[in-house]
């Protein structure tokens, strides 16, 4: 599986001389949005990262009118921090990996949109506050709880297929984009595929299962799970290719073994 | 540790059973009451019959038919009201797909609306105005009656077409939403067989509407014919 697979690296055989940024800005939170284009000289292996440096060092827009450097955030460079995460010509996904070229090819024209994730409070220009995912989280109670005053020796043996599976939902790095993508995700209406998948990753531990009911009463909140509509743009926007379906339809059927017939065995 | 389920949860389970069990079930009854209309007035209106004979049939109605429909139906289009549509963005199948249940769903709202008070209660003015229910043997002639006119037979076969794509591809989703199905794999597989469950009951249901403005529908007559002949021997003249 790769993590790549939104990344063409594909040339233009006849690149534009100059390329136009139009990015939807916004002072503060709360604050009303606008657009501004800017124009930057196109270079080879250009990434949107590299041209938002560029028009940080002369913010003048094409109306010549000077401006505010526009406000970003990015951290590893390398699509595995998530920060850099933002709409780019109206699909979600990170800046860093976002070429140039690649996103010329695919429009035919010479200018890339850039506007902050819709689904998170919106600081200022094309950053956002993604803490929600973070309360998420702590609502399936992602962890195991493993706290002992004395050495509790080696943990309990994993297959290697469930090793793999489970190796698979630990590369979630919180970027949003499944939040962003997904048709049924608002605040406080659903949870997302990113906490549902972390529950089942620390669902599928051995130790972890202990705590499974926790983590399903997490998923049965009014923003639960059961608000899934599947139309599973999660699986198409991860950058990670992470099986978002997947985690949730086995929390599925956790749920109705576990909790909605659990009570035929007790 | 104690199960807690919040009233969304139980209300979005009790959302996802009721399209498959009370109203995915009935609804492969009443297309087979409908398909009978092929081979004729007196079989379709012999079936009809049958349904009326059935021992608590007001209970049924009431709790096996109308409750979890007003549920499903109410429910569904406060469900379809959350619904940020982004298929422009995100142009995938499944996305579409997604956005079509929502689509037939409020079609059905009103669709259904008009076909109960049209059909089972006759209660639309300038249009049928005798309830099938409790006039079993003049089901036929009312149905062919009001499909005289070309646009009740558009409406109907829209919402025949609407049905059986939202049951189909509900079929699916009633089976990912349970946990049943879970691979990707097992998925694909899915999804093909409710999209040919959706093909099979559309194709069989506007075969059925078309069985009230000629006989046997859209097929060639000699197919529903001769084993209605066979059948009832003595069978009077259909029109
Ligand atoms: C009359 C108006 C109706 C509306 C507004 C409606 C709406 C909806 C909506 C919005 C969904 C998707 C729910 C979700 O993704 O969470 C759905 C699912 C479904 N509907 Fe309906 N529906 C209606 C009628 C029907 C009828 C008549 C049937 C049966 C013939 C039916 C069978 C189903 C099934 C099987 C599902 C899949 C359940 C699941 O999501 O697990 N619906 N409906």
């Amino acid at each position: 599986m790769s993590t790549n697979e939104h990344i063409h690296k594909q040339k233009l055989t006849d690149p534009p001389k100059t390329v136009k940024f139009k990015i939807q800005r916004r002072e503060k939170e709360g604050a009303d949005s606008h657009w501004e284009t800017f124009e930057v000289a196109y270079r080879r292996n250009m990434n949107v990262i590299s041209a938002l440096m560029e028009i940080r060092k002369n913010p003048v827009t094409t109306d010549g009118k000077e401006t505010t450097p526009p406000v970003w955030d990015m951290s590893c460079l390398e699509q595995v921090c998530g920060i850099c995460t933002m709409v780019i010509n109206g699909r979600v996904r990170q800046s860093c990996s976002a070429l140039i070229d690649d996103l010329l090819v695919a429009t035919g024209g010479n200018t890339v949109t850039l506007q902050p994730m819709t689904k998170f409070p919106n600081v200022r220009d094309l950053k956002v506050d993604r803490t929600r995912m973070f309360e998420h989280l702590k609502q399936v109670n992602a962890w195991i709880d493993l706290d002992g005053s004395y050495d509790l020796g080696p943990g309990p043996h994993i297959s290697s297929e469930v090793a793999h599976e489970r190796y698979v939902y630990s590369r979630c790095m919180t970027c949003g984009c499944c939040l962003e993508a997904c048709p049924q995700y608002s605040e406080n209406q659903y949870i997302g595929p990113q906490a549902i998948a972390q529950a089942r990753l620390f669902n599928m531990h051995p130790v972890g299962k202990t705590e499974m009911d926790e983590r399903l009463n997490g998923l049965m909140e009014e923003n639960g799970i059961a608000n899934c509509g599947n139309a599973q743009n999660c699986l198409q926007v991860c950058p990670m290719s992470i099986p978002l379906p997947r985690a949730i339809y086995e929390t599925n059927r956790d749920i109705t073994v576990n909790s909605l017939f659990g009570w035929l065995k007790r | 540790m104690a199960i807690k389920f919040s009233t969304t949860f139980l209300l979005r389970k009790l959302h996802q059973v009721t399209g498959i069990v009370p109203l995915g079930m009935f609804y492969f009854v009443h297309i087979y009451t409908n398909v009978t209309a092929m081979n004729g007035p007196k079989v379709f209106n012999d079936h009809v019959q049958d349904i009326h004979d059935i021992p608590f049939l007001l209970f049924i109605e009431v709790f096996g038919i109308f409750l979890p429909l007003a549920y499903h139906s109410i429910y569904g289009v406060l469900i379809s009201g959350e619904a940020k549509v982004n298929v422009l963005s995100y142009p995938y199948a499944r996305n579409w797909f997604y956005l079509f249940q929502r689509i037939t769903g409020g079609f059905l709202f009103f669709f259904l609306l008009f076909h109960l008070l049209n059909f089972r209660f006759g209660l639309i003015p300038g249009l049928n105005m005798t309830p099938v229910a409790g006039h079993a043997q003049e089901a036929f002639s009312i149905v062919s009656t009001e499909f005289q006119k070309g646009w009740i037979v558009v409406v109907y076969i829209l919402g025949v077409l609407a049905t059986a794509w939202h049951l189909g591809y509900g079929f699916f989703l009633f089976v990912v939403d349970w946990g049943f199905v879970i691979s990707e794999k097992a998925q694909k597989l899915t999804i093909k067989a409710a999209l040919v469950l959706a093909l099979l009951l559309g194709l069989v249901g506007v075969n059925a509407v078309f069985a009230f403005v000629r006989p046997c529908g859209l097929l060639p007559q000699s197919l529903c014919e001769s084993s209605h002949v066979k059948r009832t021997p003595t069978a009077p003249a259909r029109f």
